[in-house]
């Protein structure tokens, strides 16, 4: 009977053994050349929904670029003029009337024609399910005009509106399949969680599998009327920034989208390349203005003039990694209306200090505030508030840093509760008109109490930068930075530096702002 | 001097005590329904405390889940907070919590946009698997080392084992889980890499979530030995820290019962050497290394938080890390639902099990 045991007990450890070895010898993951077939990406996931009308995360834009086309879009890494995607388009001079076109033949992965119905259908439950990316068609009428054609009308001017409609939570999705599956342009949609199992889209790819805490697995969409990806599978996983160094250098992914400036020194050059970038995120200062809450002095220019000049910008550069910039305003440098840097965003600490001297300061200490449990590309905010801290040391201001959970702090900031801290900005779209809603009394103007009518001057270059036709907006838009520059209350820091670590064995990874990496361009 | 009673002893005195005056159940059986009742009892004392931690946090979920644009819209603000029901009440958001939760239901994730049952659903067995191949583990080394270093008392081979034990107790699993990926899996190349089943392949068909059973019931052989050489690693630093507590414990449990007057009565009779170690010393010594056991097990089970996010298990552990980094109340409190399930669970199975071991247990 024992020896019977044993021998039962030896099969077992046998038969796993070589099950093992079986497994081993499949080769796995990660194996892959452009003929290999699998590509495996790694990020570090802020995934919550394959469905474009609902996602508006980094790691949801990734994943519905591969799995939906969008009526417009952008060629490679180029963000400053829309293509046509499934249509073309044409502007009227008022940038009030936007006429979309079907542009040749375009196939759902079931065969289904792409058609204007899905395209209406697609852009109204956009707007009717009211969640994250709703606001990017806010105002906006669709209407069909015939079965070519589709109009998107404003009552005020939208000249940014060809460069919203690239957004893959715009991506077109068969309306005919998702009416079967609950969906609908109303609010009661319930949609998602087919669109969770199986993707409805024109896009290069369709969902093969779909975890939010895991991976995605892709596999190519046999009806894409456009160029045929070099990749037959792909799995998009997430990890964790460490764990991707040693997964890209061991072979075991192609694609290492999340690591940050320390994790990219000492990498084997003979196993991976590394692309470099500046990340399209601002992360800036704000001064709450409210009186009570800035207790006379992050409410007083001067004081804000003290903080800009004795801030050591090459020196913040260093710490935000290779590839890093300084924004001369909040657009980000690859966007159309970016400027240079200018003269109140330059280390000067003698005029830090008469700054401060006029502002009436007296060592009072301001609270500085600012989230301890995220970085951007990597970047710790912790990093740069210790060093700022100590730079305004030297020209004789008393920050207390206070760090919190993004959670509480978000919260707080939106409230307009905080005295001052460092906060970040991405793109919704790439166009400057996105970073309006800093100035007096629009959204986050409003968290640093910066009410309607604080400041004219700023007021009315928003107003003309914001009605601004194609020709004069890159004017208008410096023209409102600068303003914000002179008297407003943000002072724009840093661009973090931006890395992708690949294998050797790719040999292209367009890197794009509004949709990170576009799966089935990578070769 | 000290014995055990006997079992039959302890049972005549209890069916003599239960014939005295008005009829009563068995002893076991009453046993275990006290001990059942009390952890129904506890189990809603788990909602209740899930429930006010997790609204006791400054932070308003509808500003944690929403991007900046959307979280300035008070349209979309207010639809999500009907869709998740923060615009009602505190006091209302519990009661309408514990009416779903006697359906099953246990509300919809904001990160993940899935019911949270589902959700755990999927992530539970993850869980299950790596802490039933990790406590299987244990045990066998951890009891197997744990006595041979009490029968060995102060040799060269106890000092080694206390030495093993007590690394494996003081090393942080986190840096563990990253040095057994850097050197057994980018160095050697000896296990595979983060994921419960290498990249290309495929989940067997899902019959309990755990890969490694389900590929078993689908004769998925390869897939069989994919999903445990992924297990290997994540499972051997669970197995290092929780040999090290259970070495501990059983040897010191074990030294107790070796200098008590049965094993030295046992001794003296010339029983064999293995009836005397394992039919007195290690029943003897069973109940404080059963406890320790039971709440390894618990710990295993309620996520293993950093190992599994190092090797990116996707079970209890992440899911968890994921809903308090984004305020996902309704998933904090799944979580902390089956948190406390598991353990008041294996507290009741363990307490059950004392009373099946030790008969003066369930007479008490």
């Amino acid at each position: 009977m024992i020896r019977s045991h044993r021998r039962l007990a030896a099969a077992i450890v046998i038969g796993a053994s070589v099950a093992v070895v079986l497994a081993g010898c499949s080769g796995g993951g990660g194996s892959s050349s452009s003929s290999g077939k699998t590509l495996v990406v790694d990020n570090s996931f802020d995934l919550k929904t394959s469905d474009p009308a609902r996602a508006f995360e980094l790691t949801g834009s990734i994943v519905d670029k591969a799995l939906y086309e969008t009526v417009l879009t952008f060629k490679g890494s180029d963000v400053t003029k829309p293509v046509p995607g499934i249509m073309s388009y044409s502007e009227s001079s008022d940038d009030k009337t936007l006429t979309l076109t079907m542009d040749g033949k375009h196939y759902f992965s079931n065969g289904d024609p792409v058609t204007v119905d899905d395209v209406v259908f697609s852009l109204k439950r956009v707007q009717a399910i009211a969640g994250n990316p709703s606001f990017l068609l806010d105002g906006v009428t669709v209407t069909k005009k015939d079965d070519k054609t589709v109009v998107l009308t404003t009552t005020t001017a939208n000249p940014a509106l060809p460069f919203i409609l690239p957004n893959p939570s715009l991506g077109i999705v068969d309306s005919k399949v998702l009416k079967k599956h609950g969906g609908t342009d109303t609010k009661s949609d319930s949609a998602e969680s087919y669109l969770n199992k199986t993707s409805a889209g024109s896009g290069p790819y369709m969902l093969k599998s779909y975890s939010v805490t895991t991976k995605v697995v892709f596999e190519p969409n046999p009806h894409y009327a456009g160029t045929k990806p070099a990749y037959s599978n792909v799995v998009l996983e997430n990890v964790a920034g460490p764990t991707q160094k040693i997964n890209v250098q061991a072979g075991a992914s192609q694609v290492a989208l999340d690591l940050n400036a320390t994790q990219v020194q000492g990498l084997d050059s003979a196993k991976t390349n590394l692309i470099k970038g500046t990340s399209p995120y601002v992360m800036y200062l704000w001064f709450n203005q409210d009186s009570t809450i800035g207790a006379g002095v992050t409410n007083n220019q001067d004081f804000i003039t003290a903080v800009r000049k004795s801030i050591d910008y090459s020196k913040i550069l260093g710490l935000s990694g290779s590839g890093s910039t300084q924004p001369g305003g909040l657009v980000p440098s690859q966007f159309k209306g970016a400027i240079k840097p200018d003269s109140t965003a330059e280390f000067d600490l003698a005029a830090a200090k008469a700054a401060l001297a006029k502002s009436g300061y007296n060592g009072q200490t301001v609270t500085f505030s600012y989230p301890n449990d995220i970085t951007v590309d990597g970047l710790q905010f912790e990093t740069l508030a210790q060093a700022l801290q100590s730079q305004w040391a030297a020209a004789g201001i008393t920050v207390k840093l206070a760090p919190g959970p993004i959670a509480t702090v978000l919260d707080s900031f939106r409230a307009g509760n905080l005295q001052s801290g460092i906060m970040y900005w991405g793109p919704d779209y790439p166009d400057a008109s996105d970073y309006l809603v800093f100035s007096p009394g629009q959204s986050i103007g409003l968290r640093a109490a910066w009410k309607d009518g604080a400041d004219a001057t700023v007021t009315d270059a928003a107003n003309a930068a914001g009605s601004a036709s194609s020709d004069d907006r890159v004017q208008a838009f410096a023209t409102w930075q600068k303003a914000m520059n002179a008297s407003g209350p943000f002072v724009p820091l840093v661009q973090p530096g931006q890395y992708v670590v690949t294998a050797t064995s790719i040999t292209s990874v367009p890197l794009n702002p509004v949709w990170t990496v576009d799966l089935a361009s990578i070769k | 001097m000290t014995s055990l009673p006997s079992s039959s002893e302890v049972e005549q005195a209890a069916s003599v005590s239960s014939r005295d005056g008005r009829r009563r159940s068995h002893p076991l059986l009453r046993y275990i329904g006290i001990r059942f009742g009390i952890s129904i009892l506890l189990l809603w004392g788990v909602t209740v405390v899930t429930f006010v931690l997790a609204n006791l946090v400054p932070a308003n979920p509808a500003a944690a889940a929403l991007g900046d644009k959307a979280a300035s819209d008070p349209k979309i603000v207010a639809a999500f907070n009907a869709q998740h029901g923060f615009d009602k009440p505190v006091v209302v958001q519990y009661f309408i919590y514990l009416g779903n939760l006697l359906h099953g239901d246990l509300g919809n994730s904001t990160q993940t946009h899935n019911p949270v049952s589902q959700d755990l659903a999927v992530a539970f067995p993850a869980t299950i698997e790596l802490a039933l191949f990790a406590i299987i583990f244990s045990i066998i080394i951890g009891i197997g080392l744990g006595m041979l270093a009490a029968l060995r008392h102060n040799r060269l081979s106890d000092q080694i084992i206390r030495v093993f034990s007590l690394i494996g107790i003081s090393i942080p699993t986190f840096w563990l889980a990253v040095a057994f990926f850097f050197v057994f899996f980018y160095l050697l190349g000896w296990a595979p890499g983060t994921g419960r089943l290498s990249p290309a392949d495929t989940p067997p068909p899902h019959v309990t979530g755990m890969y490694t059973v389900d590929a078993l019931l689908a004769g998925q052989w390869a897939t069989f030995g994919d999903a445990l050489s992924h297990l290997v690693l994540p499972g051997a630093v669970l197995t290092l820290f929780t040999v090290g507590l259970l070495v501990r414990f059983t040897r010191s449990g074990v030294l107790d019962v070796l200098s008590q007057d049965y094993v030295k009565a046992a001794r003296a009779k010339g029983l064999p050497a293995r009836t005397v170690v394992f039919r007195y010393i290690l029943r003897g010594s069973l109940l404080p290394i059963l406890t320790i056991v039971g709440l390894a097990f618990g710990s295993l089970l309620s996520g293993t938080v950093l190992t599994e996010q190092v090797f990116n298990w996707g079970g209890i552990g992440q899911y968890a890390y994921k809903a308090a980094t984004t305020l996902d109340l309704p998933a904090i409190m799944g979580v902390g639902l089956i948190v406390g399930v598991v353990y008041i669970g294996i507290n009741f199975a363990i307490d059950v099990i004392y009373g099946f071991i030790d008969p003066r247990v369930r007479v008490q």
